[in-house]
């Protein structure tokens, strides 16, 4: 099979109100992505989005930048635990030869438009498990992570203050990116002060809801070469469904898919947390970013507050955690601005927030029973 | 569509596989579906058996549990529920089975009171806006009760 490579990477603006239909941003950031990796319209044939039908199409898009034809097509449906695992799936057709070249794209009004944090029109007639849910005013996503991270706190001895590290941090880390939506610093006393929504988690645990699109473009390493810029790679991925989605019906709700993601990635790639330079963690939450620290290993369980507050989650410790601010604070595209991110630093066009002489980023997708992680290294690393 | 369009909270959307347990909820009684041949608990319900894909059939069950984890939800974000914030949703983990897990209202609690680990009994209520009947719990004082 031929080896494939991230060439270009593209984006909107992240904004509260794009005032702008999702179609129109993702073919903004397709176009970027294509021109950033010195290609035209005509030269893709292949697309990958996931979507919560709040998005638009792979064929949608490629219709409106002009591609006549798509020969390979692949539109998933679900959360952000499919944010790795569509560039994964780009990068197999691509292997495959269904296709030469793919745009890999998320796009969504994720704050104007369909929020994910409330019970909008499809529960308040509620279906399969969230009829068991909905009715008891039990609906939205912080309510679940809320959930988890009580339990992590009776378990592991975690508190709130361990929370608040790692907005502090990834708030921080947003100040030197131009592109980030929450851009001013963050203390333990306001993080402390900032209002509840649902115990123990309070506003600087939620991600940054944002609209906006980000779109990468996969081909093969041997085109690549031709290319302007640095290519990336994917050194391994993998991903997890655990029991059938449920966000309450697994056995342990300390830990997530990455539990058992993580140690699937580490074997089949050689590689360890020690090996990872830049790491973009799913912080859709703070709560999913300490989990997804302690499942791939970087600390021990319940020791991430200390973590963060050692610096060992910044530039001049062991991992650089979301320089880019993450989505608590860059904003939440569906964790598919963590690849952004990762290929950005891998290039080292990162700027001001540079990870110096980055050579392996992991990515990791989704929180709960069902997610993915990648890694990704540059060619000549 | 705002939250505020909706007064009443979520109504369940009973199907095939569930409408024992809301039938049994309008009769004031917790009821979940169980293995008929390996006796296993399933929530949610399913017309065969996870396990051992045998026939499935709703039985009572005790109503009492232990609490897994909760939250005190303070953000509106729920129809219906909009002007009863502070509310407590605990995970009970049901005395039948280990695991057996329902999300559940808790009634009549102080919100810093609530531990994990409490016991808690079940408390059929009935759900604003329909003729449905949902199970909430509530915490009970001596541990073995």
């Amino acid at each position: 099979m031929r080896e494939a490579a991230i060439v270009g990477i593209g984006r909107t603006a992240l904004t509260r109100s794009s005032g702008r239909s999702v179609l129109a941003q993702a073919a903004e950031a397709a176009r970027a992505a294509i021109a950033d990796a010195g290609l035209g319209a005509a030269d893709v044939d292949g697309m990958c989005s996931f979507q919560a039908s709040d998005s638009i199409l792979g064929y949608e898009l490629a219709d409106a930048i002009g591609i006549d034809e798509l020969r390979w097509n692949r539109d998933l449906f679900g959360g952000g635990n499919l944010a790795a695992s569509i560039v994964m799936s780009a990068a197999l057709a691509v292997s495959a030869g269904l296709c030469e070249t793919a745009v890999v794209f998320r796009a969504m009004n994720g704050r104007s438009g369909f929020r994910f944090g409330t019970a909008q029109g499809r529960t308040i007639l509620a279906r399969g498990e969230m009829q068991f849910q909905a009715p008891q005013g039990y609906v939205a996503p912080p309510q679940w992570m809320a959930m988890w991270a009580r339990r992590h706190q009776a378990v592991y001895g975690s508190t709130c203050e361990d929370l608040g590290q790692i907005a502090i941090v990834h708030n921080r880390h947003a100040a030197a990116n131009p592109h980030a939506l929450a851009r001013k610093p963050l203390t333990m006393d306001a993080y402390l002060a900032a209002r509840w929504i649902h115990e123990p988690l309070r506003l600087y645990d939620c991600a940054f809801e944002a609209d906006g699109a980000v779109a990468l473009v996969v081909t093969t390493a041997e085109r690549a070469r031709d290319l302007p810029h640095q290519p990336v790679r994917i050194r391994g991925h993998a991903e997890s469904s655990r029991k059938g989605g449920s966000w309450d019906q697994w056995p342990d709700t300390t830990e997530m898919c990455s539990a058992s993601v993580a140690p699937r990635l580490w074997a089949s790639t050689g590689l360890a947390p020690k090996d990872i330079d830049v790491a973009c963690i799913y912080d859709c939450f703070t709560y999913s970013a300490m989990v997804g620290l302690e499942d791939y290993g970087f600390c021990e369980r319940g020791a991430v507050g200390r973590f963060y507050a050692e610096g060992r989650a910044t530039y001049g410790g062991d991992v650089v955690v979301n320089p880019h601010g993450g989505l608590l604070a860059e904003g939440y595209l569906h964790g598919f601005n963590h690849h952004y991110e990762a290929i950005l630093q891998l290039r080292r066009d990162a700027g001001a927030r540079q990870v110096e002489d980055a050579r392996v980023a992991l990515v990791t997708a989704g929180a709960g029973p069902v997610g993915g992680g990648i890694l990704y290294t540059r060619e000549d690393a | 569509m705002s939250l505020e369009a909706f007064e009443t909270p979520p109504q369940p959307a009973p199907d095939f596989d569930s409408e024992g347990f809301w039938r049994a909820t309008a009769e004031g009684r917790l009821a979940l579906c169980r293995c008929r041949e390996c006796r296993t608990w399933l929530q949610p319900p399913l017309e065969r058996c996870k396990r051992c894909a045998g026939p499935t059939g709703f039985e009572p069950v005790s109503g009492r549990g232990t609490i897994y984890s909760f939250i005190v939800s303070r953000h509106p974000c729920c129809p219906g529920y909009l002007d009863a914030t502070p509310y407590v949703v605990a995970l009970i983990d049901l005395e039948e089975q280990e695991g057996l897990r329902l999300p559940a209202r808790l009634l009549d609690v102080e919100p810093a009171a609530v531990r994990i680990g409490d016991r808690a009994i079940v408390a059929i209520t009935d759900l604003p806006g329909g003729d449905f009947r949902i199970p909430t719990f509530r915490i009970v004082a001596a541990p073995d009760v």
